[in-house]
């Protein structure tokens, strides 16, 4: 188990970086999909199967095939960053990173006191299917995340939808 | 005496390799990454990236503290809901930037300022 956390997270973090800090927007969103496949990969140590099944399903399959097809249909211009923001960005990063070791050490804390020993894993799916369609579980919260993507098909639809009428294609010097 | 972080530890003790903190740190580093590459782009792709990232550090959050505070499944369940609305958001921010890209030929987000005026 420690030794792939060791993998799962160092495919994670090395993903994150190249997102962060590659020159072309085709390989950060590669770096992206890497990362978020290692999340999973943590999911599963952490020992959610049924979460970590859907992280791939949802982000790595769903959600980066829609940021690829967006980065083809729309980059033309220069994504190159400029490293001048990085010296600007480093000391906000830098004391980000501080605060959330502090927090981190105050809520560890807590969890040491109130918390109890993780014990054996086991299968969560089960426990999903009755938590999410019992009433004194979430159900209510599952049926509004169902009718907001619902709403959020429709709505993209309508958005990305090549406008009609008053509202035409407005380019001003492009690129 | 020993600091709160290398407190908890799940595997063999003495190894701070899969324990809570290490889970922590991982997902601290995965938000920093998140933050300096919404904070460094002028590319609305970049900053959607970010924030997909961002959304997945809160979750290992989630689901690490659900394992080992032994919290039950509420956090495994949040952060499905997270990851519900992360995909409802990319699908409506995605549609955003075709919509900015086709009125202003280019998605740099600091072109489009026809509100500014």
């Amino acid at each position: 188990m420690d030794f792939m956390f060791v993998v799962f997270a160092a495919l994670a973090l090395v993903g994150g970086l190249v997102m962060a800090f590659h020159q072309s927007i085709v390989h950060s969103a590669f770096g992206l999909v890497a990362s978020l496949f290692g999340v999973a990969g943590l999911y599963w140590t952490l020992g959610a199967d049924f979460l970590g099944g859907l992280q791939v399903l949802i982000y790595v399959g769903g959600i980066t095939v829609l940021l690829l097809f967006a980065v083809m249909l729309s980059t033309r211009d220069s994504t190159r960053m400029a490293f001048g923001r990085y010296v600007l960005v480093a000391p906000i990063i830098g004391l980000l990173g501080m605060f959330l070791f502090q927090v981190y050490q105050g809520v560890l804390q807590v969890v040491t006191e109130l918390g109890s020993p993780p014990g054996e894993p086991e299968p969560t799916t089960q426990r999903f299917g009755e938590l999410f369609l019992a009433r004194e579980g979430y159900l209510l919260p599952f049926e509004l995340v169902a009718v907001l993507l619902l709403l959020v098909l429709i709505g993209a639809v309508t958005v990305a939808r090549r406008g009609h009428g008053a509202a035409g294609p407005r380019r001003e010097s492009t690129t | 005496m020993t600091t709160p972080l290398l407190a908890l530890q799940a595997g063999a003790p003495g190894t701070l390799v899969g324990s809570l903190s290490s889970y922590l740190v991982v997902s601290g580093v995965l938000f920093v990454l998140g933050v300096a590459t919404i904070l460094t782009r002028r590319n609305a792709l970049y900053i959607l990236m970010g924030t997909e990232l961002i959304l997945n550090a809160a979750n290992i959050n989630f689901v690490a503290f659900a394992r080992f505070g032994g919290f039950g499944m509420d956090g495994q369940v949040m952060a499905l809901i997270v990851i519900m609305l992360a995909a409802a958001e990319a699908a409506i921010a995605l549609a955003i930037v075709l919509r900015i890209f086709h009125d202003f030929g280019s998605i740099d987000i600091t072109r489009t300022d026809s509100l500014r005026d």
